[in-house]
């Protein structure tokens, strides 16, 4: 299928006023989630998948993407204004984007964050059009073996750049693959664990559990201790950046697009690694490095252009091969198995609506936050000024009201509050639950390509390494497998939040 | 004792009680794998890791890293209000049905954990139920329980 007729058939999708409708609100919540610290968009997008059941998937997809890419936009804002990250994709941009508002340069910090962001967004949007459809081409050809080894790949590499010990990780993910086991066996309808509870026959829900893992068990931890808020007092204003503010930014945002692409794409990278990677590159290449900290501009427009290039990069992996390479791409991959639509390579030819629909709504979607952004900033200060006490119950009760509305049951609103104390644990041990739901998701295509590629193989464990695909993917999922075991190497991996 | 002893200990009892949960459904053999050997994988793999973490755990322990309280000087007594507060609306959303059963689960919420005025605990609460009311069972028709009222 020719690009050109392709995004014009999503631009034609996009543009209806239901998707416009959906794609707006998806932004506006993205933003909303990513200015308020303590609810990111997993916990966002698990809250508001069960209402998204009423709607056509196109719509739906097309609301889910928008809080993603809307939550690296909107988590700028209180990095800058109040020094505390409202989205992990943000942590870096509190280093110099606070000191600017310190010095009464918070709007620039605002606007160039902004225009960085859409520039990345919109950049990564034309790589995600050019790459998925040949990608998807080849993933064609792609059998168990590949399948097993690629998913191996994802939850090795996320168990990689996960903080702390990769064993915790690794851990981690066993347990999302023995959850992933709960409910019918897909081959011989054997139902698994579900000690009689008919909720539980088609497995675990994603939705319950990412709502009880960072949504319940997030707000217990912020209620132990609420941080205080200072948010930068007076009037912002020059949100539009000067001359100078766009020629020392430009090529930050160009270099932070490409990066944040890239690392994107790989399983386990995402926004969180690619605002990182951009920092230290931008402060490599600076004439002036010495200075990153006092608020340098490159270390806003770098970061924010890379987390934002990194949602769209994301999306190259879910809808090409079907697997997602965080835990945000897990839930959507969650999402279009709950409407009927099979992620993988067959997507782009069986869904084309939906694929060049949700692509083209991306480029909207960027506008539509750009347009947002600037104008509601004082909008978003007000929010960053309710105190948690109060906004803590709502978002208790946005989770319960989701984890009933899946199936009008009880039992997934036990299911949420088990997970949330399970999670609240497990953060205060330090353990990371990206890498758990991850596996959750992935388990049950993991078992079926494992036992479908034993069975090819006859029971031999090596037949991967007689698939030159499957075996060179392997060779990959080992090393990330052995590389903490060299010394040095995990010393320095950035603490990351994934 | 530390904290990484503990759970790993956690841990590899729960890793073996999945392997031993797993024998029923039979693991079949290596060219024919049956229902349990993906889980009898999952749990074995949990064993393994958490040993792997015990043993540093443990190494570090004899460094001297000793147990770290996970709760002290810190609120904790909130967050078992908000569990206690959760489960409560489990019991309660049926029998009261959702309206009433919300206004009361946010105006405990709002008076237990950082106690605000009444008159805000009153507005936020009756406001929020009513206004979600409104969002997911009259337009999104998310068929939530009604109570003695009908509502």
């Amino acid at each position: 299928m020719d690009i050109l007729p392709s995004i014009g058939m999503g631009f034609q999708t996009a543009l209806q006023p239901i998707n416009l409708f959906f794609c707006f609100v998806g932004v506006l919540t993205g933003t909303l989630v990513g200015v308020l610290p303590g609810l990111g968009p997993v916990a966002a997008m698990s809250l508001l998948l069960p209402t998204t059941f009423h709607i056509s998937p196109v719509s739906a997809i097309i609301m889910l993407a928008g809080i993603y890419y809307g939550a690296m936009y909107g988590g700028s804002t209180t990095s800058i204004l109040v020094n505390i990250p409202g989205e992990s994709a943000s942590v870096v941009t509190c280093l110099d984007g606070y000191q600017m508002a310190r010095q009464g340069r918070a709007g620039p910090a605002l606007g160039i964050s902004a225009f960085g962001s859409f520039i990345a967004g919109t950049l990564a949007t034309v790589g995600l059009m050019l790459a998925a459809p040949p990608l998807a081409r080849m993933a064609i050809k792609f059998g168990g073996p590949e399948y097993f080894a690629l998913i191996l790949l994802g939850l090795t590499t996320v168990t990689f750049l996960a903080s702390g010990p990769m064993w915790k990780s690794l851990l981690m993910a066993a347990l999302g693959l023995f959850l992933g086991c709960v409910g019918m066996d897909v081959k011989t309808g054997l139902s698994r664990f579900t000690f009689g509870i008919i909720e539980l026959f088609d497995g675990i829900g994603l939705v319950p559990v990412a709502m009880g893992l960072f949504g319940i068990a997030e707000v217990l931890l912020n209620v132990e201790q609420p941080e205080e808020r200072s948010v930068v007092e007076g009037k912002i204003t020059n949100l539009l950046p000067t001359r100078e503010d766009w020629a020392a930014s430009l090529w930050p945002m160009l270099r932070g697009t490409a990066l944040g692409f890239f690392l994107g794409i790989l399983p386990g990278g995402g926004a969180v690694i690619a605002s990182f990677a951009s920092y230290a590159v931008e402060k490599r290449v600076s004439k002036h490095p010495e200075k990153f900290g006092t608020g340098m501009i490159e270390g806003v427009a770098g970061p924010e252009a890379a987390n934002n290039a990194a949602t769209g990069g994301a999306f190259v992996p879910l809808l090409t091969l079907g697997i997602p390479s965080n835990a945000v791409m897990a839930l959507l991959l969650g999402a279009l198995i709950i409407y009927g639509v099979q992620p993988g390579p067959r997507l782009v030819a069986e869904h084309p609506q939906l694929f060049w629909g949700v692509v083209a709504s991306m480029y909207v979607g960027n506008v539509m936050l750009l347009v947002l952004n600037l104008p509601l900033i004082g909008m978003w200060v007000q929010i960053l000024k309710v105190p948690y006490p109060i906004l803590f119950p709502l978002i208790l009760l946005f989770c319960l009201i989701g984890a009933y509305s899946l199936n009008n049951s009880i039992t997934e609103i036990g299911i949420m509050i088990l997970f949330g104390v399970l999670g609240y644990f497990l953060k205060k041990l330090e353990y990371e639950p990206a890498p758990l739901i991850l596996a959750l998701v992935l388990g049950p295509m993991m078992e079926l390509s494992f036992r479908q590629s034993l069975a090819m193989g006859d029971g031999n464990l090596l037949f991967f390494f007689t698939r030159p695909i499957s075996a060179i993917i392997m060779v990959i999922a080992i090393f990330f497998l052995v590389l903490p075991l060299i010394p040095g190497v995990t010393k320095n991996k950035p603490a990351v939040d994934l | 004792m530390n904290r990484d002893q503990l759970s790993s200990g956690v841990f590899f009892l729960s890793g073996c009680l999945i392997c031993y949960s797993s024998l029923p459904y039979k693991l079949g053999s290596l060219a024919a794998p049956e229902s349990g050997l993906m889980p009898f994988l999952s749990g074995a793999a949990i064993c393994l890791l958490a040993a792997i973490g015990f043993v540093t755990a443990t190494l570090r322990r004899l460094k001297g890293e000793r147990w770290a309280a996970l709760l002290r000087g810190r609120a904790w007594q909130r967050g078992l209000l908000i569990v206690v507060a959760l489960l409560a609306f489990v019991f309660l959303l049926k029998p009261l049905g959702f309206l009433l059963t919300t206004v009361l689960f946010i105006a405990f919420l709002l008076r237990a954990i950082v106690p605000q005025k009444w008159p805000l605990v009153v507005v936020v609460s009756v406001l929020t139920a009513t206004f979600a009311y409104l969002v997911f069972e009259v337009w999104l028709k998310a068929q939530l329980p009604t109570g003695p009222l009908g509502i």
